[in-house]
């Protein structure tokens, strides 16, 4: 049972803890992207980052397991200010057309971003344009709104079994594809609709939901 | 005029092509001298007393890695030699393969010797594909001239910069799009195939053969304080003379680049490549050394009348190419900057932009997964530092 410091607090961990789960044990709120429960570790949106001393860049807090004696900060100035700067990246180039996506309330990056207190950005960054595309006869895919999270990829190959999901290209031209990223690159794709239900925001919908009214809280953006 | 030769002492002394003038200059001493009177644990004790250290970057200590490889769990363990030498700049392992790909066979096989390994990699970088069977043909005269107990093959890498990262290297062996890993686990516990693996620069391994023939106080005794024996760089840019040369660790920078490279009206200096930090022409007198400046090896001289924004475009122009994708600050970040630098070298940048640019920048160093993320900002930030009024100048009133 190692001892740890959370956020300035001298706390119990069992062994082979990560840093998400302590601190969601303890109550103390860390935002995700890429993490999913039922998936496997990615570690790629770096909004989970906290502070370990001794450490000479911050942390992702989803795949570090928690060490003895470590003395972890979840909340310092230097922490909510990276989070908040790889929000306002990720929303740069994101649709930005969340007036009328389907995701609405139930969209993750905007609960994230009221949480961060993220305002209008301060940076500007293309937005690239990509069509729709349909994944089966039943799931639509937006890439314009896609945050490259890759929770798909992994559903697919770890729920589903599939493995149709992938991604290509480079850099800021990263893309979801299914196939060769060509027209008929679906074929195989059931449209078992696995991918939508992990999608933290609105580029992945079933047909039958789409321009249909939602319910939930509703959500008051800052700034 | 400083140089010592002790990683490149065969070079240009050897035919490569050749295994028996090799052997005639003493090949395989040292894994003779490693196997006849070591343990493996010695080895590995004399490589920590020794003091060497990683010389791919990070500098960390080779003795340590190969010492808790050797100590994790299970049968299987790997041996990688990292030849994917893909920082802009450097080109002093090709020079290596080139001319004493000999010496490196044998420090493989003292590395699989240490740690228990029966299999080796040789990860070679794409560009270098033309000395593909010039290595194979080392590999098998190696082979079968003398029983290395381990088995070394080449693996191709297909022209990924972020490949030359460990963990987007073994990704890229396993047969996966190249991509870093997060870490922990680290490769001596969970590396190639989830199994213990050694990863060692091409330089850092070519220092092994020497250690164990002369002893570790012999190669400790060479250096700095923390860091002992010598330097392989490749120096270019605005310099009389590119060149491969190896020096003392310590060395002043100024030695290199005005001594032995012949460069005059330094503006600046790149000391380790893209990601490399700046060090202004006022301060020539850093030493080359893990407490001053290092890298992994690439030295970029730029004279007076170069353009430091167009130099960090260019810089993060290549970054933004060679960035996987996979973790946003990085990813988001490399973009952002090229947009404001492209706005910064057309004089038509905004007040915000200079605040915004340190802003991204600290985020990816500070966040990004894997070390290209960390390292891409390096030329702006030391800039920003040295150079700042060039970017002043470039924002509208």
């Amino acid at each position: 049972m190692p001892a740890v410091t959370l956020n300035g607090v001298q706390v119990e961990a069992s062994q082979g803890t990560t840093i998400l789960d302590l601190a969601r044990q303890h109550g103390v709120w860390i935002p995700t992207l890429c993490y999913h429960p039922e998936l496997s570790l990615n570690g790629s949106c770096r909004l989970c980052v906290v502070e370990v001393r001794g450490s000479r860049t911050l942390v992702g807090a989803c795949h570090t397991p928690v060490a003895p004696n470590m003395v972890i900060t979840t909340d310092s100035p230097a922490v909510l200010k990276s989070r908040r700067l790889t929000v306002e990246l990720l929303l740069a180039s994101h649709s930005g057309n969340c007036w009328s996506c389907d995701k609405a309330n139930l969209c993750e990056l905007r609960h994230i971003a009221v949480e961060l207190d993220v305002g209008p950005l301060p940076i500007t960054l293309r937005k690239p344009f990509r069509t729709l595309e349909a994944l089966g006869a039943h799931v639509v895919r937006d890439p314009t709104k896609c945050v490259l999270c890759r929770r798909c990829v992994r559903a697919c190959r770890e729920i589903k079994g599939a493995g149709l999901l992938a991604i290509a290209y480079r850099g800021f031209s990263c893309k979801v594809i299914i196939g060769q990223d060509d027209a008929d690159g679906d074929a195989a794709c059931e449209s078992c609709d696995v991918c939508v239900g992990v999608c933290p925001v609105g580029a992945l919908s079933k047909r039958a939901d789409r321009f249909v009214p939602k319910t939930g809280q509703p959500l008051v953006v800052a700034g | 005029m400083t140089e010592q030769r002790l990683v490149l002492q065969n070079c240009g002394r050897v035919d490569p092509a050749n295994i028996d003038s090799w052997l005639a200059a003493g090949g395989f001493a040292a894994l003779d001298r490693a196997r006849a009177e070591h343990t493996p644990e010695e080895v590995i004790a004399w490589l920590k007393a020794s003091g060497l250290r990683g010389r791919g970057g990070a500098g960390f200590p080779t003795g340590l890695k190969w010492e808790l490889t050797s100590k994790s769990a299970g049968p299987e363990r790997y041996v990688i030699c990292n030849a994917d030498e893909g920082e802009v700049g450097t080109f002093k392992d090709r020079y290596i393969l080139e001319r004493d790909p000999f010496t490196l066979i044998e420090a493989i096989a003292i590395a699989c010797y240490a740690i228990g390994a029966r299999r080796a990699f040789i990860y070679l970088r794409d560009e270098y594909r033309d000395l593909l069977p010039h290595l194979r043909n080392a590999i098998v005269a190696a082979h079968s001239s003398y029983p290395l107990g381990c088995e070394i093959q080449i693996r191709e890498a297909a022209g990924a910069y972020v490949c030359g990262e460990e963990s987007g290297l073994m990704e890229s062996i396993e047969g996966r799009r190249g991509e870093p890993r997060f870490r922990p686990p680290f490769p001596p516990s969970s590396g190639l195939w989830a199994k213990p693996t050694v990863i060692q620069n091409v330089e850092t391994l070519m220092n092994v053969p020497a250690i164990i023939r002369n002893g570790p106080e012999w190669f400790a005794g060479i250096g700095t304080a923390q860091s002992k024996g010598t330097k392989v760089f490749s120096v270019s840019g605005d310099v009389a003379q590119s060149c491969v040369c190896e020096v003392p660790m310590g060395t002043p920078l100024r030695e290199v680049v005005e001594g032995i490279a012949g460069a005059h009206d330094i503006k600046m200096v790149q000391v380790g490549g893209a990601s490399g930090r700046v060090v202004p022409s006022a301060r020539l007198d850093t030493p080359l050394a893990y407490e001053g400046v290092l890298g992994a090896g690439a030295i970029t001289v730029y004279g007076e009348g170069r353009d430091t924004i167009e130099i960090g475009l260019r810089t993060l122009e290549f970054f933004a190419e060679e960035c996987c994708g996979k973790c946003s600050p990085c990813r988001q970040g490399c973009e952002a900057l090229v947009g404001i630098l492209e706005r910064l070298a057309q004089s038509r940048a905004r007040a915000s932009d200079l605040s915004l640019l340190r802003d991204i920048a600290d985020n990816m160093m500070l966040a990004s997964l894997c070390g290209l993320g960390q390292a891409a900002p390096n030329f702006v930030v030391d800039t920003l530092q040295a150079f700042g009024d060039e970017y002043l100048a470039r924002v509208l009133a």
